[in-house]
């Protein structure tokens, strides 16, 4: 037997060989295709596509909206809070006024107003956010990277998907194959990073693992000869020459190495975690890495929303996304990196008696950049009091999503199988922003 | 079964080798007078609808459900893309696949649309659109005037009405039911029979669909003609109404075939059917597998555990001629066997800690619901009756008394020695899972104990099999008044309960962990209970649904068996019993194959029905004789699973070497060789953790003890509810291991990926354990020994310090003590600290102890015997000449033993040889 059905009657090949002597989509023309690295192989033509990479920032727990990028001032007190709007270097549009410096570069980017959706607990809403398709019970939708990795690739010698730290995007259906590579912790400033599986740790030089490695070659030797009849084999040794390259690789080395950026780079992030991280992110994508996400968290300020925010989150998401903004600027790589900031939902309007805000999905607010993406313009808009979008159902995760595929050049409405046969669209139900794009 | 088919015989004879019985060619009026089922009476069979309507001159008037939708979706009008789509194509929506008929005709006959006109039929859409007589998204799919478009217009002319005839579709027939092609391009024409119950047959073919299952083996024209493409074997499907039937493509692969084909012995009864397929092929199997080959394989297939080197060189140097079977019968005796098949039985029936309904300890339900099952299976259970045991539980045993209950359920949770779960004569965790609509119940059962898929009947007419929407629905009402929850009998000493534990305030998260709390201590608390509901009443719908279906006129909904018989609930108290004993019966077309079809899965990589989890009627099994011989024996021998495995392992089909030869070298589905598979990721993180063990440790690998800390043990399901920076275990995630999330066999992954390889090569969790203190790296070489020097000397360190400190503590304590009741408060703090400086101290000292003498014993290291027993310890045989020189040299000039037995047993976990059973 050597098909599956899906459900409306089209065939699905086997993943490995078909047939007594099928010649159908094996592991090797997987390997092909990952293989092609930058190539997109897969995408459609005429598709927007100006991105070749992107970087997806998730601010676990949700980032109130009312008190970064929707301010309110004109609402009552007990809505529009502590914080004063500032003018940003794009005149009319307007930012809290602990966000300085990204107001000073507002024209690198866009802001999506009244993004709009209705889960309000944690895991769904990012869930949501993270892969553009309402969670549903039967099915684990493939977040972003995971996405972008089947459909695009990544350069021989890194991993097509890092993860600073870790990412709440899995690979779902698709499978592990494109599962991201998650550093598990995140870089400290000036310091070559150590990353999990690639840092060559005990004492290991380059020297040391070229030898063992001919050791290998040498042992390795049963099923030699085996390659062509056996998709296996084929598929171990590919991966595995792969993962040597990745390991054994300086530029792998140099690529996760922060404390060889440049001083004009480095003095645009602050030494917190998250900047680092965006200066991390910043650094892989310009050596290659097709897709990095970073994940940071604390977003979720039921209590002492002000303080906090003041204190912290708000100074170090202002350092580390101008930061990424500029940096990617002056790497000259600004144009085809797609960068997509977001949370799994924005905060309730109006502030509860500990002092905090609570979950709130029905507004929230959404950065885009890069990828002929239009800087220094607002797209949507929140009612009075931030409390929903201005009309109709505002922008909705899926458009966002389907957005941000095109920039990538990938049909958002393009098909997957999966395991079982099913076919399911990469978004369905998004439609690409009027206006986002230059 | 027999074909005759004299016409086609007369026009392809010189192509084709017809195979079965085409020794009597008849006439082609017998011919088409004649079904091919064997036994059946003579029965007429219509012409096909294009000879009658082939002119103008025809009269009959097609019925809606035999002719004119079948017609629609051979012409594509109703699948997923066109007018089957969910929102419909141009304003038109039919049932994807059919089947909705009372839908479908109220689409056609919508008012105003001018789809069917019956006032001038000719102008009706149904006919102009699909003949481009008028603009068609979906382009042109007749011609005016051919047979089809005279067949719409003679229903239209005649009121296009609805179903007409009640008389139910019996089966679909397809012939020849066998061809074997003996060249590239060769053709032969299918010819599709349809049965009703009242006797009446047709030729459907021309309203028929057709899919080939491998277009590299053979095509299927939109007619019914299949064309010979390359060499192999596969099916062709026909499809109509609700049947669905296969006529199976052979394309031998060598000339090798009939008296050509060797001689190849069959000892056992698999043998036979296996080879019996292969000799038509002309595919010869491969050799037997060595000794060592076997070993290795049979353990892993078995107990998912490498052989240890003391048994490899045992098992080798045993001269009986019946060690092969003896071995199989020793480690169905081991506790791994046990281990492997319960994780495998978890993973099917979806054993997850984040998947409990009440939230209250669930690695230990989690744990419980693996040591139930792992129970049965070592104590060899028949089959059925495991099942049974999950199929028919409920927490409160028939007749037990509430304050029993909660007694009972609550000793299964203190810390102080829990009562033994597996003891209890069921198991309903799997019904406390938090998939609580019936909807979710009937998938979830029919995927792990029937093997079949049913998600696609769920919402529309399933493509591939004969299930409707209402078969679901009606094997769903099965499941509806099972529930989790506080059962209505229970409610008032629940809430009683509560309130006298105090927990009557709590809700939610809060509640459960007190709850939690509580049971751990061996506080009695209120479970929530696995129940059938009495009455049988459905599911409350939500208020959502309810509103939107109360438009909707109500249909009762007869719970039915999957292709088998309505049944009566309101004669039996638990309505999951028919269903039980349906399945066990020996008439049911899947249970028993399910189980055996996932063994050989199991052994092979891949299942007679592949995936195994997908029996459906397109979905043919490779080998029906085999899979229906395993079966009935399964049956015959009581469900017996300890049966199956030795059938299927003493044969020679699952003894041959993964060496191919020139016929089988692209066999991956017959069965003629081993077919190189990855280590499952439970397997393959064992083997590793083994590989690199102490001797001592490796030789407890496969004792109940040993199974503790393995991931096939009772705590490998806990690893999927860990949260870690990569949401669990990672090397688990990483090789693919069962997340048990979703009604699909391949949750597991034996795939290779990229992360796997950077795994294996330099994470430091791999290069850790291969250096770790307890481990064989270090017995060997004593490379930790300097750092035990350091740690020996750091633990001394903190001795001395601890004392000093407690002193200290005791000289405060006493100024406190002086001071009276004004410092009470910093007295008591004194003395918690001095506990833990106390604790603290003792810990050092027992640390110091275990850490033996002084100067640790520099091993001896003989390289020849070092290489050997890596080896053994990994790829589970001894090195060739030329591999253990290639290590000697190596060794030799490493600079030093551990660097070098270091790197030697690094390279061999990193062989293609040690990840794969083969």
């Amino acid at each position: 037997m050597a098909t599956n059905r899906t459900c409306d009657g089209v065939l699905r090949r086997d993943f490995l060989r078909v047939g007594v002597l099928g010649s159908g989509l094996s592991l090797a023309g997987f390997l092909r295709l990952a293989e092609a690295g930058d190539v997109k192989a897969l995408t459609m033509p005429g598709m927007g596509g100006k991105a070749t990479n992107a970087i997806f920032i998730n601010l676990g727990g949700g980032p109130s909206h009312i008190d970064t990028f929707d301010l309110k001032p004109e609402a009552p007190a007990e809505f529009r809070g502590e914080f004063k709007p500032i003018d940003t270097n794009v005149p009319g549009i307007r930012f809290s006024e602990h966000l300085p410096k990204l107001a000073q570069c507002a024209d690198r980017f866009a802001l999506l107003r009244g993004v709009s959706h209705s889960l309000a607990a944690h895991e769904f809403g990012t869930k949501y956010m993270n892969t553009g398709n309402r969670p549903i019970p039967s099915l684990e939708f493939p977040g972003y990277g995971a996405v972008v990795n089947k459909e695009m690739g990544g350069p021989k010698d890194l991993p097509p998907f890092v993860a600073i730290p870790n990412t709440p995007q899995v690979a779902g259906f698709l499978g592990v194959e494109y599962a991201p590579f998650s550093t598990t912790n995140t870089p400290t400033k000036g310091v070559p990073f150590n990353v999990r599986g690639i840092t060559l740790g005990r004492g290991l030089t380059v020297a040391d693992i070229e030898k063992r490695r001919r050791l290998l070659t040498d042992l390795d030797s049963t099923f030699r000869g085996f390659e062509k009849e056996s998709d296996l084999v084929n598929g171990l040794d590919k991966f595995s020459q792969r993962a040597y390259d990745i390991i054994s690789s300086p530029s792998s080395r140099k690529a996760f190495d922060i404390s060889q950026e440049s001083p004009s780079v480095v003095k645009l992030f602050n030494p917190s975690p998250f900047a680092q991280s965006c200066l991390l992110a910043s650094r892989l994508v310009e050596s290659g890495v097709r897709f990095v996400s970073v994940s940071n968290g604390g977003w979720d300020t039921h209590q002492d929303n002000f303080a906090k925010l003041k204190d912290k989150l708000l100074p170090d998401l202002d350092s580390a996304l101008s930061g990424l903004f500029l940096s990617l600027e002056q790497k000259g790589i600004l144009h085809k990196t797609v960068v997509f900031v977001t949370g799994e939902f924005g905060r309730t309007p109006k502030i509860s008696g500990r002092g905090g805000r609570d979950h709130y999905p029905r507004a929230m607010f959404v950065l885009m950049a890069g990828g002929g993406i239009k800087g220094g313009q607002v797209i949507g808009a929140s009612d009075a009091k931030a409390a929903g979008p201005a009309s109709g159902d505002g922008i909705t995760p899926d458009d966002v999503a389907a957005s941000f595929y095109h920039a990538l050049g990938i049909n958002a409405s393009k098909e997957f199988r999966t395991p079982t046969g099913r076919p399911v669209a990469i978004v369905r139900y998004g439609k690409v922003i009027d206006g986002l794009f230059a | 079964m027999k074909f005759r088919l004299a016409a086609l015989f007369a026009m392809s004879m010189a192509m084709l080798l017809v195979a079965a019985a085409l020794t009597q060619p008849l006439t082609a009026a017998d011919s088409s007078a004649k079904t091919n089922s064997p036994g059946s009476p003579l029965v007429k069979i219509i012409r096909p609808a294009s000879e009658r309507f082939s002119t103008d001159a025809a009269t009959e008037v097609p019925d809606f459900q035999r002719h004119v939708l079948p017609l629609m979706g051979r012409l594509g009008c109703n699948t997923r893309s066109c007018h089957g789509s969910f929102q419909g194509r141009g304003g038109f929506r039919l049932s994807l696949f059919g089947y909705d008929f009372k839908a479908d005709h109220e689409a056609l006959l919508a008012k105003d649309t001018g789809r069917v006109d019956l006032e001038t039929p000719e102008i009706s859409k149904i006919l102009q659109k699909p003949t481009l007589g008028i603009p068609h998204k979906g382009g042109k799919r007749m011609e005016e005037n051919s047979w089809a478009y005279r067949m719409f217009t003679r229903w239209i002319e005649h009121g296009a009405k609805s179903v007409t005839n009640n008389v139910r579709f019996a089966r679909l027939d397809v012939s020849p039911s066998e061809i074997v092609f003996n060249g590239e391009g060769k053709t032969i024409p299918l010819k599709v029979v349809a049965h009703w119950a009242d006797g009446t047959a047709e030729d459907v073919t021309c309203i028929s669909r057709f899919r080939t299952n491998d277009e590299s083996v053979a095509e299927i024209s939109e007619s019914g003609i299949v064309t010979s493409k390359g060499k192999g074997d596969t099916h062709i499907v026909a499809f109509y109404d609700n049947g669905v039937a296969v006529a199976q493509v052979l394309f031998p692969v060598s000339d090798k075939t009939g008296p050509k084909y060797p001689e190849v012995p069959t000892p056992t009864k698999i043998d036979t059917l296996v080879v019996a397929k292969l000799r038509k092929l002309g595919i010869v199997p491969s050799a037997i597998s060595n000794d060592g080959e076997f070993l290795r394989r049979v353990s892993l297939d078995l107990t998912g555990t490498l052989p240890n080197p003391s048994e490899i060189e045992a098992f080798l140097a045993d001269t009986s001629p019946s060690k092969r079977a003896a071995k199989i019968n020793e480690l169905l005796a081991r506790p791994t066997y046990a281990a492997w098949w319960a994780t495998k039985l978890c993973d099917i029936t979806g054993d997850n800690p984040k998947q409990f309904a009440g939230n209250v300890l669930n690695e230990q339900l989690a744990a419980q619901w693996y040591s139930w099952i792992e129970r049965r299976v070592r104590e060899n259970m028949p089959y059925d009756k495991l099942v049974a045991g999950i199929v028919l539980a409920t927490s409160k045993k028939p007749g037990q008394s509430y304050e029993d209950f909660i007694k009972e359920q609550s000793s299964y949770f203190r810390d102080d020695k829990p009562a033994d779960y597996s003891a209890r004569e069921t198991m309903p965790h799997y019904w406390s899972r938090k998939m609580m609509q019936p909807e979710d119940r009937a998938l979830a059962f029919s995927y792990a104990f029937l093997g079949v898929r049913l998600e696609c009947a769920q919402c529309h007419k399933h493509p591939f099999d004969q299930w409707t929407q209402d078969d679901f629905k009606s094997f769903t009402a099965f499941f509806t008044p099972v529930r989790f929850g506080v059962s209505p009998t229970s409610r008032e000493k629940n809430v009683a309960l509560r309130k006298e534990l105090g927990l009557d305030k709590l809700m939610g998260g809060m509640l459960q962990r007190e709850l939690g709390k509580l049971a751990k201590e061996g506080k009695e608390v209120p479970w929530q209970e696995v129940f059938v509901n009495p009455g049988n009443r459905p599911a409350p719908a939500k208020k959502k649904q309810q509103a939107k279906q109360k438009d909707v006129v109500a249909t009762v909904i007869h719970p039915k068996l999957l292709g088998g018989k309505e049944v009566n609930l309101a004669m039996v108290t638990d309505p999951r019993t028919p269903v039980m004993d349906w399945m066990r019966s020996k008439d049911n077309p899947y249970f028993a194959k399910a189980f055996v079809n996932r063994v050989w899965a199991n052994d092979f990589g891949r299942g007679i029905v592949n995936p195994p989890d997908d029996m459906n009627q397109a979905n043919p099994p490779g080998n029906a004789a085999l899979l229906d011989y395993l079966a009935k024996g399964f049956i015959e021998h009581k469900f017996d699973m300890k049966w199956v495995h030795r059938e299927i392992m003493l044969s020679d089909t699952y003894q041959r070497s993964w060496k191919t030869n020139d016929t089988n070298h692209l066999d991956e589905k017959n069965f003629s060789r081993a077919v190189l598979r990855r280590l499952p990721a439970e397997v393959l993180i064992d083997a590793a953790q083994a590989a690199t063990a102490t001797s001592k440790d490796l030789a407890g690998f496969s004792t109940t003890a040993g199974l503790a800390e393995r991931a096939i043990g009772p705590k490998g399901g806990a690893a999927l509810a860990r949260r870690g920076p990569n949401g669990g275990d990672f090397a688990s995630k990483v090789f693919g291991r069962s997340p048990r999330d979703t009604n699909c066999d391949c949750s597991s992954s034996n795939e290779p990926n990229l992360l796997q390889s950077i795994y294996l090569q330099n994470d430091q969790e791999m290069l850790a354990s291969i250096d770790r203190p307890s481990g064989w790296l270090n017995e060997r070489t004593g490379v930790t020994s300097k750092s035990k020097l350091a740690d020996r000397k750091a633990t001394g360190q903190s001795i001395t310090s601890l004392n000093k400190r407690i002193t200290e503590l005791e000289a405060q304590a006493e100024t406190y003590k002086k001071a009276g009741t004004e410092k009470e408060k910093s007295l008591k703090d004194t003395e918690l600290q001095i506990s833990a400086r106390r604790d603290d101290l003792n810990k050092a000292q027992k640390r110091l102890d275990a850490m033996g003498p002084d100067q640790p014993v520099q091993p001896a290291f003989d390289p020849v015997t070092v290489i050997r027993e890596a080896y053994l310890r990994t790829l589970s045989r001894r090195p060739t000449e030329a591999e253990a020189t290639r290590a000697r040299e190596y060794l030799d000039t490493a600079g030093d033993n551990a660097k070098g037995l270091r790197d030697l047993l690094w390279a061999l976990l990193n062989t293609k040889e040690f990840v794969t059973n083969h």
